[in-house]
């Protein structure tokens, strides 16, 4: 079977967007990637060997790689019954649910990192918690600490994890899992033959948007948890403003773009998967 | 369906909405293998009485008995009642034979007996050809035999129809009521359909509960629906009628002179003299032209003001003195009959239904 592509002048609306991202994000990225293959006498691959033949680099690699897993679990678990209530919600009650998930998107990450830096303190409002609950013996300082640096990473994350998984919820049709019932599936039965299997391509959206977020995120592992904890996005910023080291820098980033454009194939070829049907 | 008259047996069942009484104290016993229709306009609580019946909603007040056990408390999912929803509500990211084996799944029904079920009642609704297939593109006909099939796989003791024909269309309609209450009917399947649509309701049921305002107001079989209505509400809903409004007039036996604008019409009815009435008279039970005999029939004059060519039957509207009309059925119009030309009707007594005039309002 042949399709042949015709021209949709409707298209030309999308013009001035790509011309604009070419100038602005294509040509740079391009300059960026290529930049970490080359030295003085050209194309070399000795840049990626001398990076990663470091082991301190695979720690923050590691790091990255964890905080970011952290980040998307913890949201995950928050965001799923928040989406699952918010699609179930009505009227005034979803209405208020909507604006207190989107409006904390307007306050700036600083401002809201500032904040997190606050709670985290050896006096914050969490170590008091954990101390009244017993978890804790005594107060401890939760700033500077992967802990402290996931919860407010996901914090900051939550509402791109509700969001689309709210949105596929929403359309779902109800009488599914009243059909599931009549059918003699128990309620844990229908939450994972049923409920799940339909939330999955927004489970997979919100997830693949918060790891990719999580894993490049700069300005909240600087401000929550410091200098001696270094992912990826960390030393490319140290690499390029502190060392003044391009050919690191373009490396580290380098290796960030795969693992970014590496999760969004990985979830679009799941999502795929899913909607054959099956 | 010897015996066992409360196979399905629903007492007192009551259910409000944000202080909107919905159901008001249902009754209804049905009996092994019967097919029965909730008849009603929306509202009426036809749906939520499906739906207290298939557990997934519970009533205020009231029992659920099946097959002798009560279930008023069981979850849907232990209640062996299958449900064919409106919407059919098949799994979207499942193929059919995929939908057909979830009820075997979610009931632990040993895996080698899966294909075999399955194969069986896609056979039964002709779906075979379709079992790999994903049921995003099935048609609404498809979709539906599908939904039969996984409600009927998992061996119910009762089967709810939940407006099932509503979404297609009258030709495929017709043909899927046939072929379904055959196909229940040979696997003797106890069936509950709720429906709006009095054809089907008539059509496919062994008896027929016309509900409105939460009651039922009569359960019988469609031709007692259909000839005897029980109440003005029951003849209004179900089929058309002629209607004079008359008032109560003297009685001889059990005979009943009632004083209309067309004269005096007889009825086999005990009424208090002076009340109002409603008379009624279904259009295919008048006759036009003048009546053979004049014993126990009642006659009219009346002016033809419109002939409705429908097929198989013609409708004659016709007009009496003081804006009294009349409806007549016929298959064949008496010749000479025309607009604006004055005719005689005659129906027998017994065809004449009364009801007391404020009934007429629901």
């Amino acid at each position: 079977m042949t399709t042949k592509l015709r021209f949709d002048p409707v298209l030309l609306l999308a013009v001035p967007a790509a011309i604009y991202m070419v100038i602005v994000f294509a040509i740079p990225v391009l300059w960026l990637v290529a930049r970490g293959f080359m030295d003085a006498d050209g194309f070399t691959l000795s840049n990626y060997i001398k990076f990663l033949s470091e082991p301190f680099n695979w720690v923050v690699i590691g790091n990255t790689l964890r905080v970011a897993f952290w980040t998307t679990v913890v949201c995950l678990a928050l965001g799923y019954p928040t989406a699952v209530a918010l699609a179930r919600s009505k009227g005034a009650v979803q209405v208020a649910m909507l604006i207190a998930i989107i409006l904390p998107l307007s306050v700036g990450v600083v401002v809201k990192t500032f904040a997190w830096q606050i709670v985290l303190r050896r006096d914050g409002i969490v170590a008091a918690l954990l101390v009244a609950t017993g978890v804790w013996d005594e107060p401890k300082l939760l700033l500077f600490t992967e802990h402290g640096l996931v919860m407010g990473a996901a914090n900051v994350f939550l509402p791109f994890m509700i969001l689309p998984i709210y949105s596929v919820l929403k359309l779902a049709d109800p009488n599914l899992q009243d059909a599931a019932a009549t059918l003699g599936a128990p309620p844990v039965f229908r939450f994972f033959n049923v409920a799940l299997p339909l939330a999955m391509p927004g489970i997979i959206g919100g997830v693949s948007i918060v790891f990719s977020l999580a894993t490049s995120m700069y300005v909240i592992p600087s401000l929550l948890i410091g200098d001696r904890f270094q992912t990826l996005a960390t030393l490319t910023g140290r690499a390029f403003l502190l060392m003044r080291n391009e050919a690191l820098g373009a490396t580290t980033a380098t290796i960030l773009l795969f693992l970014a454009v590496a999760i969004v194939a990985c979830s679009a070829l799941l999502s795929r998967g899913k909607g054959d049907s099956r | 369906m010897a015996g066992n008259e409360g196979f399905l047996d629903v007492g007192g069942a009551e259910k409000s909405f944000a202080g909107h009484r919905v159901l008001n104290g249902v009754d209804i016993k049905i009996a092994r293998g019967e097919f029965v229709s909730l008849l009603g306009p929306s509202g009426c609580g036809k749906t939520t009485l499906l739906r207290i019946v298939s557990g997934l909603m519970s009533p205020d007040q009231g029992r659920v008995t099946l097959d002798g056990k009560d279930i008023t408390n069981t979850p849907p999912h232990l209640r062996d009642v299958g449900v064919v929803f409106q919407n059919y509500a098949l799994f979207p990211h499942l193929s059919v034979a995929e939908n057909v084996r979830f009820g075997l799944r979610a009931r632990k029904v040993p895996k080698d007996q899966h294909q075999a079920t399955i194969d069986k009642f896609l056979g039964l609704v002709h779906m075979s050809a379709f079992a790999d297939r994903p049921v995003r593109g099935l048609s609404g006909g498809q979709q539906q035999r599908v939904a039969v099939a996984r409600a009927l796989a998992v061996a119910p003791k009762l089967m709810l129809l939940d407006e099932p024909f509503s979404a297609l269309d009258r030709k495929l309609r017709e043909n899927m009521q046939i072929e379904l209450k055959g196909l229940l009917r040979s696997l003797g399947i106890t069936t509950v359909l709720v429906t709006h649509d009095q054809e089907e309701a008539l059509v496919m049921s062994d008896r027929v509960a016309v509900m409105s305002r939460g009651t039922i107001e009569q359960f019988a079989a469609p031709s007692d629906v259909y000839l005897k209505p029980k109440t003005g509400f029951v003849l209004e809903f179900v089929g058309h009628s002629t209607r004079i409004a008359g008032t109560a007039g003297p009685a001889e036996g059990d005979i009943l002179a009632v004083d209309t604008a067309f004269g005096r019409i007889f009825v086999q009815a005990g009424y208090t003299r002076g009340s109002a009435v409603t008379l009624a008279v279904r259009p295919e039970r008048i006759a036009l032209g003048a009546p053979p005999v004049k014993d126990a029939v009642n006659y009219i004059d009346a002016e033809v003001k419109e002939i409705i060519f429908q097929g198989s039957r013609i409708h004659v509207l016709l007009a009496g003195p003081n804006g009294a009309s009349a409806m007549v059925e016929t298959s064949a119009l008496p010749p000479g009959l025309a607009i604006g030309t004055q005719t005689t009707l005659w129906w027998r007594l017994e065809d004449t239904l009364i009801y007391p005039a404020e009934a007429q309002a629901a």
